[in-house]
């Protein structure tokens, strides 16, 4: 992406500081003294069940819902100082329902918060454009459509091209592909992870989805009643510890295979190709996991397979054993991050 | 410059979209029909044999004369209408204005239960007779169809594209002029186009409070016993309803926002 469009590229750290939200007339408060330090550049994933607050906690970020108490805090300055709808137009908006304007084009949505903005109209142009490309969506073809013209999925990405209009620091995704089929779903959570590859936002993603969470976070908070933080960690420390009784019954069963799931085989100590089992081993290209690994093992009634890179040339075997001791492994080298 | 991978959905809804034109060859039917309505009485009253007060009653100058008296008193209430129960009807809307909202449609309710001819009747006795106790008396009558529908157009905004525009960080102000409103058009134009119908068949009754009109004539062919004259009074004031509602069709398509 060029740079030259951008206003302020720069991604920010968040802090929650005792952040309460009660609503009137209600014994016990909605979100409950949460304190947690989302750092700048990555993808904090709050997952909870339905109703614990989770939603509650990111609308108060933006304050969209305004906290009875408490701070929140972006690069050290308190949002309650900031005029609201500033302070949300610096920080992008994703939810389930896309929430495009149907009266107004793709082009003209993704203009809206620019033109708040009181960008020049080329400036708004150039940028419409780019960010359309950045989404996979030709510009040409789809800026001057409607969005019910559209397909869900290519909705939501117009959804997060509006989101990035402004390049604003930080990101609020509320369910994001919720609503999608889980094929386009999935399409859409990588092309997601990709683009925050290069945009390193710093991005508070709301889920009730376990599996989606350990896919997108870098780090998982995992909420319980009134938005209580039971464990705070990385995904793959999260699946080898997890804090109770509570947090394992959110992973769910086959804890392990998560696991593998999550391990790169680029982590593995690969062994020398084994002369003698010539073309009868399975073959894993060097960009999946672990959890591959073992697929095709299993696929194949085989206790070991062979390492391709993308041009198919062999680069080594990964074996059962392999698989064991990556997970034993992982237990013990995974540092809990701080919470 | 990232170009991720075209989703094969993308094939499909590339294909050219119909753009629905606004002005259809069928809008055309209904002029039409009520010039040809208005043609054949216009020759049936040419070639019938008319007594004098027939003729006075029946000359082109006499006709527009009370045409025109009600075009004024029915754009006059529709104006006035508009400029009272569409703000009404958006203030309303407002989250702190929830409490008096069943108040605003009891009063709508009101203006529009009582039977319009003893409106009209009680603000000329309370008031005084003429135009302008005309006018209050329509705009009465037909202020609940603007407020109801200017309510119920702003209220069936999905929800959901309030909460992206405040989380976008549109003011509310911008959330009512740029996304409830121009999704609430099409649902207020409906509501208008029903209150002008209703003013203007409405207004054949001001007569009574010497208010001029249509009326008029229709009253007096009905008090003289000249068949004649009401039939062809009430011929042009059926005629005109039906343009007025001809025309707020069209007005309504016009102004209808894109992609909706």
């Amino acid at each position: 992406m060029s740079e030259s469009n951008t206003a302020n590229s720069s991604c920010a750290t968040i802090v929650l500081e005792d952040l309460t939200k009660q609503y009137p007339g209600q014994a016990v408060p909605a979100v409950d003294h949460v304190t947690m330090e989302i750092p700048a550049g990555e993808i904090v994933v709050l997952v909870g069940p339905s109703g614990c607050g989770k939603t509650t906690t990111m609308k108060m970020i933006n304050r969209l819902i305004e906290p009875t108490s408490g701070r929140v805090l972006i690069d050290g300055v308190d949002a309650m100082t900031l005029e609201p709808d500033a302070h949300r137009r610096s920080i992008g908006y994703v939810i389930q329902q896309i929430g495009l304007f149907p009266h107004m084009t793709i082009a003209d949505n993704i203009g809206l918060v620019p033109r708040m903005e009181k960008w020049s109209r080329s400036r708004i142009h150039t940028r419409v454009d780019e960010l359309l490309e950045l989404v996979g969506l030709d510009p040409a073809d789809y800026r001057n459509r409607y969005p019910r013209q559209l397909s869900g999925g290519q909705q939501q990405r117009v959804g997060v091209a509006r989101a990035l209009a402004v390049d604003p620091p930080v990101m609020l995704m509320d369910e994001p592909f919720g609503a999608t089929d889980p094929i386009t779903r999935e399409r859409l959570q990588n092309e997601f992870l990709r683009l925050q590859r290069e945009l390193r936002k710093t991005i508070v993603f709301v889920t009730h989805d376990f599996d989606e969470a350990l896919k997108m976070g870098d780090r998982i908070a995992v909420l319980r009643d009134r938005s209580e933080i039971v464990q705070y960690d990385t995904p793959r420390a999260i699946l080898a510890a997890p804090a109770d009784d509570y947090v394992a019954s959110f992973i769910g069963s086959g804890g392990q295979l998560k696991r593998l799931g999550l391990i790169p085989i680029s982590e593995a100590t690969l062994h020398p190709y084994p002369a003698q089992a010539n073309g009868s081993l399975p073959t894993v290209v060097d960009d999946r996991t672990l959890r591959d690994c073992l697929d095709a093992m299993l696929a194949a009634g085989s206790e070991s397979t062979v390492v391709i890179n993308r041009a198919g040339d062999k680069r080594g075997c990964v074996t059962l054993a392999d698989l064991m001791s990556a997970v034993g492994a992982a237990e013990s080298t995974d540092q809990p991050a701080g919470a | 410059m990232t170009a991720l991978p075209q989703a094969p959905g993308q094939i499909a809804a590339a294909t050219p979209v119909r753009r629905r034109s606004r002005l259809t060859p069928g809008l055309a039917i209904r002029p039409l029909f009520l010039a040809a309505v208005i043609l054949v009485v216009w020759l049936w009253v040419h070639y019938a044999q008319q007594d004098s007060i027939e003729q006075r009653n029946l000359t082109h100058s006499a006709i527009e004369h009370r045409l025109a008296q009600h075009i004024k008193v029915s754009l006059t209430a529709t104006v006035l209408t508009i400029a009272f129960a569409v703000p009404l009807g958006i203030a309303v809307t407002r989250r702190r204005a929830r409490p008096i909202r069943p108040f605003a449609l009891l009063l709508g309710n009101l203006g529009q239960a009582i039977p319009s001819i003893g409106l009209i009747t009680l603000i000329a006795l309370w008031w005084q007779p003429g135009f302008w106790a005309a006018v209050i008396g329509l705009v009465a009558y037909s202020t609940l169809p603007v407020l109801r529908n200017t309510m119920v157009g702003i209220q069936q905004v999905d929800p959901a594209l309030i909460e992206a525009a405040r989380g976008m960080g549109l003011s509310r102000v911008a959330v009512l002029t740029r996304v409830e409103l121009p999704l609430a058009v099409p649902v207020i134009l409906a509501g208008i186009r029903t209150a002008l119908v209703l003013t203007v068949a409405t207004a054949t009754l001001v007569t009574f409070i010497s208010a001029g009109g249509l009326g008029d004539g229709l009253v007096a062919g009905i008090n003289l016993n000249r068949p004649m004259l009401s039939f062809t009074y009430g011929v042009i004031a059926a005629v005109l309803a039906l343009f007025a509602d001809w025309l707020g069709g069209v007005i309504e398509r016009l102004l209808r926002p894109q992609g909706v």
